[in-house]
C-alpha cells in the first residue's frame, strides 16, 4: 500500500485511515478459529453477507422487471411486501448476532465495497 | 472455469501473463480461474497485472470473482452491452484513478467540525478531474477522480496545497489504480 501513497498527510500519521484495512485482512483471514463464539459468529456473518448480497441482487432484478413494466399491480404490490418482509428479518438475524449492515459490508480495499 | 478481470478496447495480445480473447472489437482479460484462498497477495497480483495493462490500453477492471466457463461464454455474456462498454472504455482512455480520503488531524475520522473543508477540499480536486466519485466511509471525504495521465502530478501538487492549507485536515492520497470507480456511466 506504501508504495501507491501519492500524498500524505504533514506529520505522515496513517493512522486515521488505518481503520480500513483490519476490515480487510478480517474479511480474508476470517476462517475457523479455535474459539467457538467466534466461529459461529463469524459463520454467521459469512452467511449473512451472502444472503444480503442475494437479496440486494433479487431486489434490483425486481425493481428492472417493474421498471420494465409487463407486472401487474397486484404483482408489483406483492414483490414490494416480500422485499420489505425480507429486510425485515434479515435486520433480525443481524441484531441476534449482534452485526450491524456495515459489518456484512466487506471492504475490499481499491477494490471496493462488497456490496 | 476462467475468471474476467477486465475489458479493453485494444484486443491484440499482451506481454502481461493473461490471455486477450477479442470479441466484438473489444478485447476480454481473462486468465484460468484461480483454486485456493483469495488473500491479499492475490489481490496485488491482480492490482499489478492490471497496472500493467492499463500503461499500455484502457481498461475497464471487472468484479472482483467474474467467473464463467470460458472464453466464449465471456464473449457472449458482454456482447448486450458492447456499445455501453466501449463508452466507458472512451472516458476512462488515458486517465488513471486516484483515491483522497480526509480525516480529521488528531482526532477520531469522522469527528464534526471539518466537514465543510472537506467538502471544499472535494470541489477543488474535482476540477481537476475528468470526473469523480463519492464513496461512503469512515472518514470526512473518501473519493475517486478519474484525473488524465498527464495531471497527475498538478493533481498530486493540489493535494499536497490542500494540507498545507488546512493542517487540521489528515489527507491522504494513492495510486495511480486502475478506474474501479469509473466503469459505469453517469447515474442512469
Amino acid at each position: 500500500m506504501n508504495g501507491k501513497v501519492l500524498a500524505g498527510p504533514l506529520d505522515g500519521d496513517l493512522d486515521p485511515f488505518a481503520r480500513p484495512m483490519p476490515n480487510l485482512s478480517n474479511a480474508l483471514s476470517r476462517r475457523i478459529d479455535a474459539d467457538p463464539e467466534s466461529v459461529e459468529q463469524g459463520l454467521a456473518q459469512l452467511v449473512l453477507t451472502i444472503v444480503e448480497l442475494l437479496r440486494q441482487l433479487m431486489e434490483r432484478q425486481a425493481l428492472r422487471r417493474i421498471d420494465g413494466g409487463g407486472l401487474t399491480e397486484e404483482q408489483v404490490e406483492r414483490l414490494g411486501a416480500t422485499f420489505m418482509a425480507l429486510d425485515q428479518r434479515m435486520e433480525e438475524l443481524r441484531e441476534q448476532f449482534g452485526l450491524t449492515a456495515e459489518d456484512l459490508n466487506l471492504d475490499l480495499g481499491p477494490l471496493g465495497r462488497l456490496l | 472455469m476462467i475468471e474476467l478481470l477486465a475489458i479493453t478496447d485494444d484486443p491484440a495480445p499482451t506481454a502481461a501473463p493473461v490471455r486477450i480473447v477479442p470479441a466484438g472489437g473489444l478485447g476480454l482479460v481473462v486468465e484460468p480461474a484461480p483454486h485456493g484462498e483469495l488473500d491479499a497477495d492475490a489481490l496485488w497480483r491482480r492490482e499489478s497485472l492490471l497496472e500493467e495493462l492499463m500503461r499500455e490500453r484502457a481498461v475497464l477492471p471487472v468484479r472482483l470473482g467474474t467467473r464463467l466457463e470460458d472464453a466464449a461464454a465471456a464473449a457472449e455474456a458482454i456482447a448486450p452491452r458492447r456499445a455501453e462498454l466501449a463508452a466507458a472504455l472512451e472516458r476512462v482512455r488515458g486517465a488513471v484513478e486516484l483515491s483522497v480520503r480526509a480525516a480529521a488531524a488528531g482526532a477520531p475520522a469522522g469527528a464534526d467540525g471539518f466537514a465543510a473543508t472537506a467538502e471544499a477540499a472535494h470541489a477543488r480536486l474535482a476540477a481537476h478531474a475528468r470526473a469523480s466519485a463519492r464513496h461512503e466511509g469512515p472518514e470526512l471525504l473518501r473519493a475517486a477522480y478519474l484525473v488524465d495521465r498527464g495531471d497527475v502530478d498538478g493533481f498530486v501538487v493540489t493535494v499536497r496545497d490542500l494540507q498545507h492549507e488546512h493542517p487540521g485536515l489528515s489527507l491522504l492520497c494513492t495510486g495511480p489504480w486502475p478506474p474501479y470507480s469509473f466503469t459505469e456511466g453517469p447515474a442512469r
